[in-house]
C-alpha cells in the first residue's frame, strides 16, 4: 500500500486531528456503553451490590425472551413506532411542500413548526398533561367541535387513549424538525426541472408526485430511518404519563421497561440484555430500510 | 383550645431553638471533613435542618456539609444512580421500602455509637417506641435513625359535607362502603367529566394504603412463612372490584390521573372533600391555606374499615430513616452520625414546624405531641397498625401492585386475571432476592 506523502499526507494527518475529538467522544459515550452493556448482559450484575457479578451465559436473554412483560413492551413499542412513524412522515412531507410553495412567510412558518422541538421532552409532556386533563383543552376542543358536551375522552385514563396520547405528543413535538429536513431536501431540487415541467403544463400535484417526491428520495430515506430510530427510543413522554397516573402496561415501551428493570428492579444484567435486543432490532430495521431504498434506486 | 396550646408550644420551640448548642465532636477536632446529605423536598424541614447544620458546623469548624434536596418522586432514582456510580451521598433518607435494598446490600453503615452519643444499640432501642426500629436492626446493630414514622388518616372538609346535605360529625365515613356512598353524594360531574370528587385514593402508594384494605378482609401480601404471595383470593378480588367500581369505568368517582387528592384538599377550592394523609399534612395545610386551616372547617378521622372486616387494620405506617453510607471513610461516618444525631435531637421542633413524628417514647408522651391537632386520631390508629412491607424487592412489589390495580381500574382487566398476574410476578420478584 502506497503511503500518502507531501501535501496529501499532511492533509490526511490534519484530517485525523480534526476528527479525533469526535472519535474520542463517540468512543467514550457510545462505543464504551454499548460494549459495557453487551458484557453486562451476560452477568447477573445488580445495580446496587457490593458483590462481584457472575457470568450467567445467555440466562438473561432466555428470561427476557420468555417474559410476558418483555413481549408487552415490544408490542407497545411497535404500536408507538408505527402509530408515530406514519403521521410524522406524511405530515412533515406535507408541511414541507406547503412551506416550499409559500411565496412569503416561509421563515415564520418554519419557526412555528420547529418551536416544539426546542422544548425538552419533559416540558412538552407536562404541557400535554394539562391539555389532557379531563377538564382540559383536549376535551373542551373536541366537545365543541363535535357538539358532544360532557364527554371525557380519557386521554390518560384509558389503555387505547393513553397510547394515542403519547403518539399525539410525539408527532406534535417532532413534526417541525422533520419538516425542516424535507424543506432542505426540496431546496436542492434545481429550479430548472420544475420550470420545465411547468412549461410542459404539469400541475402542482403532478410536479409534486413526478418530480419532487422522486428527487427527494435520499432525504425521505434519511428522515424515515431517523423517525424509526427515534420512535424506538421514545421514553420521556411515557415515563411522565405513567408518573401522572396513566396505566403502565399499554405504554410501557421498551426503553421504559429497560429503565424499570434497571432502576426499580436493580437488575442491570437483565436490563442490559433488553438494551442489546432493542439495539439489534433497531440496527436490523435501519439496515432493511436502507437496503429497500437502494433496491428501489436500482429499479429506477 | 388544642390549637392555642399548639401555637404556644410552637413559640416555645422558637425560644428553645435560639439557645441551641450543637456538640463539638472530639474525633473531628482539627480535621477537615466534607459530608453530603441527599433528602426529599420539604420546605418546612429544610429550613430547620439548615439551621441545625449551621449550628453543627459552627461547633465543628472542620466539617463542611452539602445539603441537597430532591423531589420525593425522583430521590429514589437519584440515590440509586449515585450508589451505582460509586458516588452516593454520606447521609440519605428514603421511605423504608425503598431504603431497605440499600441496607440489605451492605451500603449502610451501623450507627457509630460514640459519635451519635449512645451507650449501646440497646440504648438506642430503649429510646424509641417498641418495634419502630425493627426494619433497621440487623444482627443486633442499628442501621438508621428515624426521621419520621407516619400513618395516614382521613381528612374531611366539613363545608363540602354540609353543602351535600351531610352532617360531617355524624356522616363521616367509617367503612369503605360509606366512603363510596358519601363520595357519590358529594361528586359533581359535567356529563362524564368529574368536576368535584368526594374522596380519592393516594396513588400510587399501594403497599402503604391498599394492602391494609386487603388485610382487613383477611388477605395477606406475603404469607407469614414467606412461601405464598397475594394470599386470600376473596379479599384481593373484593378490593380489586372496589377499585374497578370506583374508577372511570365504574361510578367515575376518581382516578390516578387527577390532581393528587391531598394537594387539592389543602386548596379548599370545592374540588375534593376527603383525602388520606399523615400528621405532617397539618402544617402543610396551614402553610398552603391559612384561612382554611383557621376556619376549623376540616377534621381528621380514622382510616376506614370494611363493613364486614375480619380484623381492624389501619393504614400501614412507613418510616424515613436517616442512613449513613458505609462506602465513606470512618471519619466521614462519624461526622455523619454525629450530625444526624444532633438534627434528630430536635424531635419537638420537627413535630411543631414540620408535623413529622419521630417515634421516640419521649415525643409520643410529650405535651407537644398531645397538643397537635388530631394527634390522638393518628396515635390511636398507629397503635393498631403495622409497618409497611419492606424487603429487597419491596419497590418492585409496590410497582406490581400499581400495575395490577390500575389495569383493573383503567384498562378493563378482569380482577381475577389481574390477581393471577400479580401473584406470578410477585413470586418471581421474591425468587430473585
Amino acid at each position: 500500500m502506497k503511503r500518502a506523502s507531501g501535501m496529501e499526507g499532511k492533509r490526511a494527518r490534519w484530517g485525523w486531528v480534526f476528527v479525533a475529538p469526535g472519535l474520542l467522544f463517540f468512543s467514550l459515550f457510545s462505543w464504551y456503553p454499548i460494549v459495557n452493556a453487551f458484557v453486562t448482559s451476560f452477568t447477573n450484575r445488580k445495580l446496587i451490590s457490593l458483590k462481584a457479578p457472575k457470568f450467567v451465559g445467555l440466562q438473561n436473554y432466555v428470561r427476557v425472551l420468555s417474559s410476558e412483560d418483555f413481549w408487552n413492551s415490544a408490542r407497545a413499542t411497535a404500536v408507538f413506532a408505527v402509530g408515530a412513524f406514519v403521521p410524522l412522515l406524511l405530515l412533515s412531507l406535507l408541511f414541507a411542500a406547503l412551506i416550499v410553495s409559500l411565496r412569503g412567510w416561509k421563515r415564520p412558518a418554519q419557526m412555528a413548526l420547529y418551536s416544539p422541538a426546542v422544548l425538552s421532552s419533559v416540558v412538552a409532556a407536562l404541557i400535554w398533561l394539562v391539555v389532557f386533563d379531563p377538564r382540559g383543552l383536549a376535551n373542551q376542543a373536541l366537545n365543541a367541535l363535535f357538539g358532544t358536551p360532557g364527554i371525557d375522552r380519557r386521554w390518560l385514563a384509558d389503555a387505547t387513549m393513553a397510547q394515542i396520547s403519547t403518539i399525539v405528543v410525539y408527532v406534535w413535538k417532532y413534526v417541525g424538525y422533520f419538516t425542516i429536513l424535507f424543506v432542505t431536501g426540496m431546496g436542492k431540487i434545481p429550479d430548472a426541472v420544475n420550470e420545465a415541467a411547468l412549461i410542459d403544463g404539469a400541475g402542482p400535484f403532478r410536479r409534486f408526485f413526478s418530480i419532487t417526491l422522486p428527487l427527494i428520495r435520499p432525504t425521505t430515506v434519511l428522515v424515515s430511518v431517523m423517525i424509526l430510530i427515534q420512535c424506538m427510543k421514545t421514553f420521556s413522554t411515557q415515563y411522565l404519563f405513567v408518573q401522572a397516573g396513566a396505566p403502565t402496561g399499554p405504554i410501557e415501551v421498551m426503553t421504559l421497561a429497560i429503565y424499570n428493570t434497571a432502576m426499580r428492579d436493580l437488575a442491570i444484567g437483565r436490563a442490559s440484555a433488553m438494551s442489546m435486543l432493542l439495539f439489534a432490532v433497531m440496527l436490523l430495521l435501519s439496515w432493511l430500510q436502507l437496503r429497500a431504498s437502494r433496491g428501489g434506486e436500482d429499479a429506477l | 383550645m388544642k390549637r392555642i396550646a399548639f401555637a404556644l408550644l410552637a413559640l416555645a420551640f422558637v425560644a428553645a431553638s435560639l439557645s441551641a448548642q450543637a456538640p463539638a465532636v472530639p474525633e473531628l477536632k482539627g480535621k477537615t471533613v466534607e459530608i453530603t446529605i441527599w433528602t426529599h423536598e420539604d420546605v418546612n424541614r429544610t429550613a430547620i435542618e439548615k439551621r441545625y447544620i449551621d449550628e453543627f458546623t459552627k461547633a465543628n469548624p472542620g466539617v463542611k456539609v452539602n445539603y441537597v434536596t430532591y423531589p420525593s418522586a425522583k430521590i429514589k432514582d437519584i440515590v440509586t444512580a449515585g450508589f451505582a456510580a460509586g458516588n452516593g451521598p454520606d447521609i440519605f433518607n428514603l421511605e423504608i421500602f425503598d431504603a431497605y435494598p440499600f441496607l440489605a446490600e451492605g451500603f449502610v453503615a451501623p450507627v457509630d455509637l460514640k459519635a451519635a452519643g449512645y451507650k449501646s444499640y440497646k440504648d438506642i432501642e430503649s429510646k424509641y417506641v417498641a418495634g419502630m426500629l425493627a426494619p433497621v436492626v440487623e444482627g443486633g446493630k442499628v442501621y438508621g435513625l428515624p426521621l419520621e414514622l407516619t400513618n395516614w388518616a382521613l381528612f374531611i372538609n366539613k363545608k363540602m359535607f354540609r353543602a351535600a346535605g351531610l352532617d360531617p360529625e355524624k356522616d363521616w365515613p367509617k367503612t369503605w362502603e360509606e366512603v363510596r356512598s358519601v363520595s357519590e353524594k358529594i361528586a359533581k360531574r359535567d356529563g362524564q367529566i368529574l368536576l368535584r370528587r368526594g374522596f380519592d385514593f393516594r396513588y400510587p402508594y399501594y403497599l402503604t394504603s391498599v394492602v391494609p384494605m386487603v388485610e382487613q378482609l383477611g388477605g395477606e401480601l406475603v404469607s407469614k412463612d414467606g412461601k405464598k404471595v397475594a394470599v386470600g383470593d376473596a379479599a384481593w378480588l373484593k378490593v380489586f372490584e372496589y377499585f374497578r367500581d370506583f374508577g372511570p369505568n365504574g361510578s367515575n368517582l376518581g382516578s390516578p390521573t387527577y390532581t393528587a387528592a391531598r394537594k387539592a384538599f389543602d386548596l379548599d377550592k370545592d374540588e375534593i372533600a376527603m383525602s388520606l394523609s399523615g400528621l405532617y399534612q397539618i402544617p402543610r395545610l396551614q402553610a398552603a391555606n391559612p384561612a382554611f386551616y383557621d376556619s376549623k372547617e376540616w377534621m381528621v378521622v380514622p382510616f376506614p374499615q370494611w363493613k364486614d372486616a375480619k380484623k381492624v387494620v389501619p393504614n400501614n405506617y412507613y418510616g424515613h430513616y436517616y442512613m449513613v453510607s458505609s462506602q465513606e471513610s470512618k471519619l466521614q461516618q462519624q461526622a455523619s452520625w454525629a450530625l444526624v444525631s444532633y438534627m434528630l435531637s430536635h424531635g419537638e421542633e420537627y413535630l411543631g414546624k414540620v408535623g413529622i413524628v419521630q417515634p421516640t417514647k419521649a415525643l409520643m408522651e410529650s405535651a407537644a405531641f398531645k397538643a397537635m391537632p388530631y394527634s390522638d386520631v393518628f396515635a390511636k390508629d398507629l397503635a393498631k397498625a403495622h409497618i409497611v412491607y419492606y424487603g429487597a424487592s419491596s419497590t418492585k412489589i409496590d410497582a406490581l401492585l400499581k400495575e395490577a390495580f390500575e389495569s383493573v381500574m383503567l384498562s378493563g382487566v378482569e380482577p381475577a386475571k389481574a390477581l393471577e398476574k400479580l401473584r406470578k410476578s410477585m413470586a418471581e420478584a421474591l425468587a430473585d432476592e
